[in-house]
C-alpha cells in the first residue's frame, strides 16, 4: 500500500476526496468501504427491496466519483454521499414506475400491511415487527428515523438528506416515531 | 422530572442509545428515563429499530469499488478543459428548455398534479394525520418558525420549542 493510504484510519475524508480528485482510485476506495453501509440503508429505506438498493447504491457512487469535483464540503463527504444516494433511489423507482409506493393511497392502507397473527408468531423478534412497521411509513418519515437512528445523523444533516428545513427533519422524525409507538401498541 | 425535561431526552435518545454522548449527559438521561415511562418506551423503540437494522451484503463494497474502477475516470476529461461543444450544447439545451416552457398550455401543467381535494402537491409527500387530515412536507416546509415550533411541541412535548 502506498504511504499516502497508510493507516487509512486516520486521513480525513476531506483529505481523500481531495486525493481522488487527483485521480487517487484507492483513495475512493476508502471512502468507498467507509461509507458503502451508510448509503445502502438509505437506499433500502426508500427502495425497501435489497436487490434494487444494491444496484442504488453502486449507481451512486459511480455517479459521486464523476462529480467529485463539484463537491464543496457544505456538508461532510457521508451526508453528501447519503443525498446522492437517495436521490439516486428515488430517480431508480420513477424510471421503474414504483414511485408511487409512497403516495397517500399507501399510508391509507397501512392497517392492511401489517403482518397478520400467524406471521406475527414467525416473527418472533419485536425488532423485525419495528423494521416492518417503519417500512409502511411516509418516505421522508423513515428516512429521517433510519438516518436518525442508524446513522446518528443530526437534524440539520437530515435535512439536507430528505431536501428539508431543520425542523421540518424534526418534524417528520418525530412524527414517524409517534406514529410507529402507535403501530407497536 | 430530574433536570431535564421529555423533548430533550427524546431528541438525545438516539445518540444515547449507542453511547454518542458525553458521559455527564448519559447520566442525566439515565436519572430520568427511571422516572418516566413515556422516554423508556421510547427507547425501547429505538433499541428494537437499531437491533433490527438490515445487515449489508458483505460484498456490497467490493462490487461498488470494481464498478467504479471499470467507469470513466473524471480526470480524463478535466484535464482537457472545457470541450469545444460544450457551449454550443448548453447553448442548444437552454433553448430547448426556454421554448418547452413557453410553448407549454399552464392549465395542462396544472392538471397534472391537482388531486381530487383539489390540492397542488406531489403524493409522495402527502400522509395521514392522526385525526385523519391530510398532511405532509407541502404544508410542513411552508409553515412559519413558530407554527413548526408548536407542531414540535405537540410531537415531543413541552420544552421542544428551544
Amino acid at each position: 500500500m502506498r504511504d499516502s493510504l497508510r493507516g487509512s484510519r486516520e486521513i480525513s475524508d476531506d483529505k481523500l476526496v481531495e486525493q481522488a480528485c487527483f485521480g487517487d482510485g484507492r483513495a475512493f476506495g476508502i471512502l468507498v468501504r467507509r461509507h458503502h453501509a451508510s448509503a445502502y440503508r438509505v437506499a433500502l429505506s426508500i427502495t425497501r427491496q435489497e436487490d434494487i438498493a444494491q444496484d442504488v447504491v453502486q449507481d451512486a457512487f459511480i455517479k459521486a466519483f464523476r462529480a467529485l469535483g463539484g463537491f464543496r464540503g457544505d456538508s461532510s463527504f457521508r451526508t453528501w454521499m447519503m443525498t446522492v444516494t437517495a436521490n439516486e433511489a428515488r430517480a431508480t423507482l420513477r424510471k421503474r414506475g414504483r414511485w408511487s409506493e409512497s403516495s397517500i393511497e399507501d399510508v391509507g392502507t397501512l392497517e392492511s400491511r401489517a403482518p397478520d397473527p400467524a406471521e406475527q408468531a414467525v416473527e418472533r423478534k419485536e425488532s423485525e415487527r419495528a423494521r416492518k412497521m417503519l417500512d409502511t411509513l411516509p418516505e421522508k418519515q423513515r428516512l429521517a428515523i433510519s438516518a436518525r437512528i442508524d446513522e446518528g445523523l443530526s437534524f440539520r444533516e437530515i435535512g439536507t438528506l430528505i431536501g428539508s428545513s431543520e425542523g421540518a427533519a424534526r418534524v417528520n422524525y418525530f412524527h414517524g416515531i409517534r406514529r410507529l409507538r402507535e403501530l407497536m401498541e | 422530572m430530574n433536570g431535564i425535561d421529555c423533548a430533550k431526552v427524546r431528541d438525545c435518545l438516539p445518540d444515547f442509545e449507542s453511547g454518542r454522548i458525553e458521559n455527564h449527559e448519559s447520566v442525566t438521561i439515565e436519572s430520568h428515563l427511571l422516572s418516566c415511562e413515556d422516554c423508556q418506551s421510547e427507547l425501547e423503540l429505538i433499541q428494537m429499530l437499531r437491533d433490527g437494522s438490515p445487515a449489508v451484503p458483505v460484498l456490497l463494497a467490493d462490487q461498488i469499488e470494481n464498478a467504479v474502477s471499470s467507469s470513466r475516470r473524471p480526470w480524463n476529461r478535466s484535464r482537457w478543459g472545457p470541450s469545444v461543444w460544450g457551449l454550443p450544447a448548453a447553448a442548444v439545451v437552454v433553448a430547448l428548455v426556454v421554448g418547452v416552457g413557453v410553448s407549454r398550455d399552464r392549465s395542462e401543467v396544472i392538471q397534472d398534479v391537482v388531486f381530487d381535494f383539489g390540492v397542488d402537491a406531489d403524493p409522495g409527500e402527502l400522509w395521514l394525520s392522526d385525526d385523519s387530515f391530510l398532511a405532509g412536507d407541502l404544508w410542513i416546509e411552508n409553515l412559519s418558525n413558530e407554527t413548526l415550533m408548536e407542531l414540535l411541541v405537540e410531537l415531543e412535548g413541552e420544552g421542544a420549542a428551544r
